[in-house]
């Protein structure tokens, strides 16, 4: 079934086209983004058990963008009627352009020659199986009761459990002097954390799972909670791993997270213009295995930052980053593409219509490869495979890895030994683990629980996936 | 709206809720060197609505809970058809009951500030100048900076007769310094102030100009091994950030926490703190709680012995407590040693991490080491590369607090803090 479009959107249309054909008659340049989502959550625990629908994927609001002689301006604002233009209108004028009387001296208003406003008409919307609408919350809560339920119940040790599910479904609109665009779009996470406790330290595990759809993802949910159990009481005999160069396997997750953290970010353009990337410098350049070959976009995976445009009516793109190992390009929002001469690349994205739009990575993967997992295991010789991704930050300038994954499980003669090491901390240079890359999965996962950052705020959503890889990396 | 909201809360018969507003305005600058990239502007109002439903459920008591979001412009049909599904949803929620809070000081406070006076322009122009101040050096400058500037009112209606609000202007920011030679570098740093506190702006960014050069000469990681490690600035706050996990309600009561008032929560199983013992105070950054709860400052830890466990109204009720609201604020008693003294013996002190980590569960803390500067008798050093991997549960008995001060993004502390013996991966 596909994603109904919002009746609230709809019905301001005619409003919103007047708001426009008015900032067009002052501007250079104007559009409008209007976005009516909501987004629900639902969590058991033995703390208790929540429904709400989530702040920060709720919201009904405006962003009109303008350009000014040349100088890029932004009004967010969420009350639109008849009577409320000219006040927007006289907001944009007193609040927004005098803004420029607060510029120090010494600095000047970047001017944009042109922004991209090519002709594009879109109505689209993703499909779903079942509307966690329909479905209903008692359902919902039920069967995240029985699971939490049964988690806490499988060891003594363990002292909670804790069942997810989140959705949100949402319309955005972009209207510009040359496009009209309206997109529906439903996503849906669930995921499972387990915690267990022995003495002062408290051990967890994690499983996720993301889907493009509804809540049809919730069947698969209680398969996944023996593991999480199984690895929390594993963990209790975890030892710390002697740091030191390491043959790795990594599972699809934390490949996701290596192809999310530790490169993902450094081919976002908004920091080509800010002189804040190294990869910059290498277009055209080998930076990794003639093994991998990277995408990113809204169109490259159906997951949950598929879309059909971005924040900033630019239509979903699959960007091939790096192919056969080369570095061909990068990701680009609207403002990012005038600093440089280039074209966007449906990248453009905002935490909400109250926050400005910056290059956000989407979808992003490694493409699989040829080997299975087996083959894989069995060619290790002294190693671990890195299981569970838990955090990770981004390094564009100097390419340094700091990435932690939950656990490690050691290898020796193509083998597991039953030894299993946490936490673990992956450290060194971007380059020099994917050039390391030697065997790649004939299967890839792709996963979007997490939400990405611009530093430490700026949260959207996204998906990172891949295949197991087998890589050389300096764990600690 | 508010009245339509209760209109329609009174419609589908709600006993009891939680209405809160927030409007905002903003005013935003985004620069990129020495242009102004973008500027923004904002005007959003908000109102979260959160109801509640007593039932029984295998004999007991419960007091299930939904939120959903009302938004200006929502007609009254579509705010009763979503406080009805709301009342549905909280009917499944089947947490034991507990007592939503009462009125304690029904008012509309204005919070002081210089910001709450001037306009925006005004406030941004103010800061904007305090941002570029230092920007002097051709080796080290800003690469980039966001500047925001906030105008918050909220307002908090509860059923049980709470009418309570405030206004809470503030600055808000980051930015990013690059010095080119002889190595590229750069160092990100963030603020917080609720005042145009101009002054600490330009000095954070003289200081981060000074680091940003320091990194630049550093080619090398600290060899790997334990080291005296001195952190300072915002990682001192982080570290506190354990303390103030271990004292919620929501962890005590999930099991998470075994903290109990008047012991001490410090002391090594000796039951002695063998270094600077902790004495510090919650402190209140806003008037009331997003429940309505009075916030005011009160003692946190004393010599290492805990005074307070904080909680909400839910978990407070649970663990049979005082609802006391959330505390994002904290106010640590300072040292006796000063930095000078702390740098007497080897020392390795990280000022920059790529991103520093303290786990409230298992009391790791550490991350990848962007700029640290190794004392190592005879020379000091900057350093880069490889990670702190610390046990605060080995070494929180053995701290040394700065007598040096600092006060930004609501902790108001020690300006560093030594430890012993913390193990460092390095090359």
């Amino acid at each position: 079934m596909k994603v109904k479009e919002s009746l609230f959107l709809k019905e301001k249309k005619p409003l919103l086209k007047k708001l426009l054909d008015e900032l067009l008659a002052g501007y250079e340049y104007a559009s409008i983004l209007a976005s009516d989502s909501i987004g629900k959550i639902y969590n058991v625990s033995k703390t208790g058990t929540n429904i709400r629908e989530d702040a920060n994927l709720t919201e009904r609001g405006f962003c009109v963008k303008i350009c000014d002689k040349g100088k890029t301006a932004e009004y967010s604002f969420n009350e639109i009627s008849e009577e409320a233009i000219p006040g927007i209108l006289e907001n944009i004028k007193k609040n927004l352009i005098a803004l420029d009387g607060a510029i120090p001296a010494g600095i000047e208003a970047y001017r944009i020659d042109k922004l991209d406003d090519e002709r594009i008409c879109i109505d689209e919307s993703t499909e779903y199986e079942e509307d966690p609408e329909e479905l209903g919350n008692e359902k919902i809560i039920e069967l995240l009761t029985r699971i939490s339920e049964k988690g806490r119940a499988y060891d003594e040790r363990i002292i909670n459990c804790s069942a997810s599910f989140s959705y949100q479904k949402y319309t955005k609109m972009f209207l510009s002097r040359n496009k009209d665009m309206t997109q529906n779009v439903m996503w849906s996470a669930a995921w499972l954390a387990v915690l267990g406790s022995a003495g002062e330290e408290i051990k967890d595990s994690y499983q996720p799972m993301s889907i493009l759809g509804g809540s049809e993802i919730l069947k698969n949910l209680e398969a996944r909670l023996e593991t999480a159990c199984k690895t929390t009481i594993e963990l209790f005999d975890a030892q710390p791993i002697e740091p030191g160069e390491y043959e790795c396997i990594c599972m699809p997750d934390v490949t996701g997270m290596i192809v999310h953290e530790a490169f993902g970010h450094g081919v976002e353009m908004d920091m080509f213009v800010k002189d804040r990337a190294l990869a910059q410098q290498y277009v055209g350049k080998q930076v990794a295995s003639e093994l991998i070959t990277m995408h990113d976009g809204a169109s490259t995976i159906p997951e949950v930052a598929t879309f059909f445009f971005d924040d900033e009516g630019i239509p979903a793109h699959d960007t091939i980053i790096i192919k056969n190992g080369i570095l061909q390009t990068g990701i680009c929002d609207l403002q990012s593409a005038a600093h440089l001469s280039t074209a966007p690349t449906g990248n453009g994205r905002r935490e909400s219509t109250q926050r400005k739009a910056y290059t956000r990575m989407t979808n992003t993967i490694f493409e699989a490869g040829s080997s299975t997992v087996e083959e894989m295991i069995a060619s290790v010789k002294n190693g671990v495979m890195l299981c569970e991704a838990s955090s990770g930050m981004e390094d564009p300038k100097n390419w340094g890895i700091q990435l932690m994954v939950n656990y490690a499980r050691e290898i020796k003669d193509g083998k597991f030994t039953g030894r299993i090491f946490s936490p673990i901390v992956m450290t060194g240079y971007v380059p020099d683990l994917l050039k390391s890359i030697s065997m790649i999965s004939d299967k890839m996962e792709a996963c979007g629980t997490g939400y990405c950052g611009k530093g430490y705020k700026e949260w959207v959503k996204v998906s990172d996936s891949g295949p197991y890889i087998k890589a050389k990396i300096r764990l600690g | 709206m508010t009245d339509k909201i209760l209109a329609a809360l009174a419609a589908e018969k709600v006993g009891e809720y939680l209405i809160k507003k927030t409007v905002q305005k903003s005013a935003e600058l985004f620069f990129i060197k020495k242009t102004l990239d973008v500027k923004r502007a904002k005007e959003f109002t908000q109102y979260e609505v959160t109801v509640y439903s007593d039932f029984e459920k295998n004999g007991k008591a419960c007091k299930g809970q939904s939120s959903v979001n009302i938004f200006p412009g929502m007609t009254e049909s579509e705010i009763r058809g979503l406080i009805k599904d709301a009342m549905f949803a909280a009917s499944f929620v089947a947490n034991p009951t507990y007592e939503l809070p009462g009125p304690s000081d029904n008012r509309f406070i204005e919070m002081e500030s210089d910001i709450a006076g001037n306009t925006m322009e005004e406030n941004c122009r103010v800061m904007a100048e305090a941002l570029f101040a230092e920007d002097n050096d051709s080796d080290a400058f800003l690469n980039s900076a966001e500047l925001f500037i906030y105008d918050d009112s909220k307002y908090i209606i509860n059923s049980k007769g709470i009418n309570a609000g405030y206004r809470k202007c503030s600055v808000s920011g980051e930015f990013v310094v690059q010095c080119k030679s002889p190595r590229d570098v750069e160092t990100y740093k963030d603020f917080r102030y609720d005042s145009l506190n101009a002054q600490a702006l330009r000095d954070k960014v003289k200081r981060t100009i000074e680091y940003t050069k320091a990194r630049a000469q550093a080619s090398e990681a600290p060899a790997s091994g334990n080291y005296r490690l001195i952190l300072s600035e915002d990682y001192v706050a982080t570290l506190f950030d354990f303390y103030k996990d271990k004292a919620d309600a929501s962890y005590v009561y999930a099991g998470y926490s075994d903290y109990k008032t008047g012991e001490n929560v410090q002391a090594g199983e000796d039951g002695k703190i063998a270094g600077d013992a902790i004495t510090a105070q919650f402190k209140a950054d806003v008037p009331f709680t997003s429940e309505g709860i009075r916030l005011i400052d009160r003692p946190f830890m004393d010599k290492g012995v805990l005074k307070t466990i904080t909680g909400n109204a839910r978990f407070a009720s649970y663990l049979g407590i005082e609802p006391t609201g959330i505390y994002d604020d904290l106010s640590v008693e300072c040292g006796t040693t000063s930095v000078e003294e702390m740098k007497k013996k080897r020392y390795l002190h990280v000022v920059n991490f790529s991103d520093f980590q303290m786990d409230s569960f298992d009391g790791h803390f550490g991350g990848e080491i962007r700029l640290a500067f190794l004392f190592d008798g005879e020379k000091v050093t900057p350093v880069t590369g490889g990670s702190v991997n610390g046990s605060w549960f080995e070494v929180q008995n053995r701290l040394t607090l700065s007598k040096e001060k600092q006060n930004d993004k609501g902790f108001e502390g020690p300006l560093a803090i030594c430890m012993d013996d913390i193990p460092v991966a390095g090359k």
